[in-house]
């Protein structure tokens, strides 16, 4: 029972990173119907920019303030990032045929990529220890601080996401924008505002998940967006890409399987059992769990 | 008739001008893993080459020809490895330095020894040597070396009850671990469990919990620093309150700067560090390397490979000759060992490097090591 419990803390913690990450696709696909390849690399970079943030501009600091600071920072600078990509590699192709966007998006993953190894060179880099090694145990479970932090802190941005596309005026927008951008545009709402926006709320999510990453395995290397990203939208497309609860969900149910199966069978086969499941729930679901919402899909 | 002697003494010239720029230099390539996830090592490598090739250029060269040091990234994949090898060769060069990897170091093996290219690796799997090439020379020692030591200080020393031996899939660390299993058998010993893990994945804590379930009185870990700094980091964190023991390929800084805080106690088995080492002539080194790249070397195996690399130049240059055959012939056959900076360096037969010794460093709180075994 113990090692059930440890396991299902271990998957939630991993499950959480995804879903973070796996929000930034869904929510460009549901409203560009766009998979933003480049959105992981976009989370390893997130990664190094916390890292120099830390260094140069923190002066290695390691208070509380400071670390919200790296946060909100990070985030920031990455929304930054997000907006100038949707503004260089995808704007100038909204007209293009879908095909034309997919080949821009792989090309900007890769140029995101070689551009973190040219600014923080090929080789590992180490994340400093800023949430102290405290832990908490339960009867046979551990739970460390940081997996605390990083669950409680995806569940309260989740939350509120969800909230916001649910309850506010610009959440509408989006909803109405996903629905059909022509009708939207009709009805007064700035469709471009709306997918900038969509940018800036996907990339700082996925910023958070790149310092999750960061501060919970310390070690960052600059390919290392590749096998986050793959992951993520794997979730995407489980939870119904297009569907933020379905991310959310995805991601949490994609890192449960994940450690039971490294748990119980072999985390040799756990990538393996990773893609039958997809190929299992494509078949039976081709929507995926929640499936694409047809009124709404965000 | 005037005419075509003229010709013929005009090419007879451009010939005598042209012949010592073809063999002007002795090429030296390196093959090593610049980028990706041992770059550090790789560029370790590649620096320690270029100073050594510096100072002997310095000096006149070898029998009067200066070193060009031609270097590939392996980015420490078995497939670029090969790519490398077919370059290197396609450019002539005479010896190679390299990998650091062991995947790296036997996907490149066959190309050179069809060449004939001395090469010179401190990759320690035992599948090496086992192929019969004789192009191949092995500036560390053996994983069957360090498996057996490893065994000892386990079941003998520490008298573990409960030992559990975690690699990756790699010909290095997977030869290792089976090695070590095998020698933990021997001597009585009790494995309760063998894992085995991806490189880079990052997340072991699915794996540790089910080890934890054994309650094991230590881990052994056979891999590379960059996974072994993480898996100590998350066996703490689980609370597995067992040793943990890394093999040889664990032995880097970066080793404690992963696994931060967790670092402390945890065992590493290797020859001893670069900055222990007695030899003058390792002191007199590491200080130019100091002062040439501001860094100490990134561990022991940059200069296993500088080790490898004066062994066979002091062989061309006892040989008086850049013959590759002949200078294996005359290393695998000195009667003295040449002194190194990793020691006394000779060769056995079948290009193994002769002798060998192991010692237990412990990680201080402060990233530093101790030695807590000698063999």
């Amino acid at each position: 029972m113990d090692i059930f419990l440890q396991q299902l803390a271990n998957g939630l913690t991993i499950g959480s990173m995804f879903a973070l990450v796996a929000l930034g696709y869904t929510m460009v696909y549901g409203v560009m119907r766009l998979i933003n390849f480049a959105h992981g690399d976009l989370v390893a970079a997130s990664a190094f920019v916390g890292l120099t943030i830390y260094t140069q501009v923190m002066g290695q600091a390691t208070s509380l303030a400071a670390v919200i600071a790296i946060f909100l920072l990070t985030a920031g600078v990455m929304a930054c990032v997000g907006v100038l990509l949707e503004r260089l590699a995808y704007r100038p192709l909204r007209t293009a045929p879908r095909l034309s966007a997919v080949v821009s998006a792989l090309g900007a993953s890769l140029v995101i990529q070689n551009g973190v190894m040219l600014i923080w060179g090929p080789q590992m880099r180490i994340f400093p220890e800023l949430v102290p090694q405290v832990y908490y145990t339960f009867g046979g479970v551990v739970i460390s601080l940081m997996q605390v932090i990083i669950l409680v802190l995806s569940l309260v941005l989740m939350i509120a996401l969800y909230l916001f596309v649910e309850k506010t005026r610009m959440g509408a927008a989006i909803r109405a924008a996903s629905i059909d951008q022509d009708a939207a545009r009709l009805m007064g709402i700035n469709v471009n505002q709306i997918i900038v926006l969509i940018f800036v709320i996907g990339s700082s999510l996925g910023a958070v998940g790149g310092l999750f990453i960061g501060l919970y395995y310390r070690g960052i290397t600059f390919n290392m967006g590749w096998q986050y990203g793959l992951y993520a939208f794997i979730a995407a497309i489980i939870g119904g890409i297009g569907n933020i609860p379905g991310a959310m969900l995805g991601g949490m149910l994609l890192g449960l399987f994940n450690a039971f199966i490294a748990g119980y069978v072999s985390s040799t086969w756990a990538d393996a059992f990773t893609f039958i499941l997809l190929i299992v729930i494509l078949i039976v679901r081709p929507t995926g769990i929640l499936g694409e919402r047809v009124a709404e899909k965000v | 008739m005037k005419r075509l002697n003229r010709l013929m003494l005009a090419l007879a010239a451009v010939c005598l001008l042209a012949a010592p720029a073809l063999a002007d230099t002795l090429k030296v390539g390196v093959q090593a893993p610049i980028t990706g996830s041992y770059a550090n090592e790789g560029q370790g490598i590649d620096n320690g080459v270029r100073l050594l090739a510096e100072q002997i250029n310095a000096k006149g060269g070898v029998l009067g020809k200066k070193i060009e040091v031609i270097t590939c990234d392996d980015q420490g994949t078995a497939m670029a490895a090969a790519i490398c090898a077919k370059d290197l060769v396609n450019q002539g060069v005479k010896m190679v330095i390299g990998s650091y990897t062991s995947t790296c170091a036997e996907a490149a093996q066959k190309t050179y020894f069809d060449a004939g290219v001395i090469q010179t690796s401190d990759g320690t799997a035992d599948s090496l040597t086992e192929k019969g090439y004789w192009t191949f020379l092995r500036n560390s020692f053996p994983n069957s070396a360090e498996a057996e030591f490893a065994a000892n200080y386990m079941v003998k020393v520490k008298k573990y009850k409960r030992i559990v031996i975690i690699s990756d899939f790699s010909t290095y660390a997977d030869g290792l671990a089976n090695a070590t299993e095998a020698a933990v058998k021997k001597l009585g010993g009790n494995v309760v469990s063998r894992d085995k893990i991806k490189a880079d994945s990052q997340n072991f804590t699915p794996v540790l919990t089910r080890i934890k379930a054994k309650n094991p009185d230590v881990i052994f870990f056979a891999g590379y620093y960059t996974d072994g700094g993480q898996l100590r980091a998350q066996q703490v964190a689980l609370g597995i309150k067992a040793d943990f023991i890394g093999g040889d390929a664990n032995d880097n800084p970066d080793f404690a700067k992963l696994a931060g805080s967790a670092a402390k106690g945890a065992y590493i088995v290797n020859v001893p560090s670069p900055d222990v080492l007695p030899y003058d002539i390792a002191k007199s080194f590491i200080a130019a390397y100091k002062k040439k790249y501001g860094i100490m070397p990134a561990s022991i195996w940059g200069l296993m490979n500088i080790d490898g690399m004066r062994a066979i130049i002091h062989g061309m240059e006892q040989t008086k000759s850049f013959d590759t055959k002949k200078v294996v012939e005359y290393l695998k056959n000195m009667k003295e060992p040449l002194p190194g900076i990793t020691g006394p360096i000779a060769f056995a037969e079948d290009g193994n490097r002769k002798g060998g010794s192991y010692v237990v460093k412990m990680i201080q709180a402060d990233g530093s090591y101790k030695h807590v075994y000698v063999q």
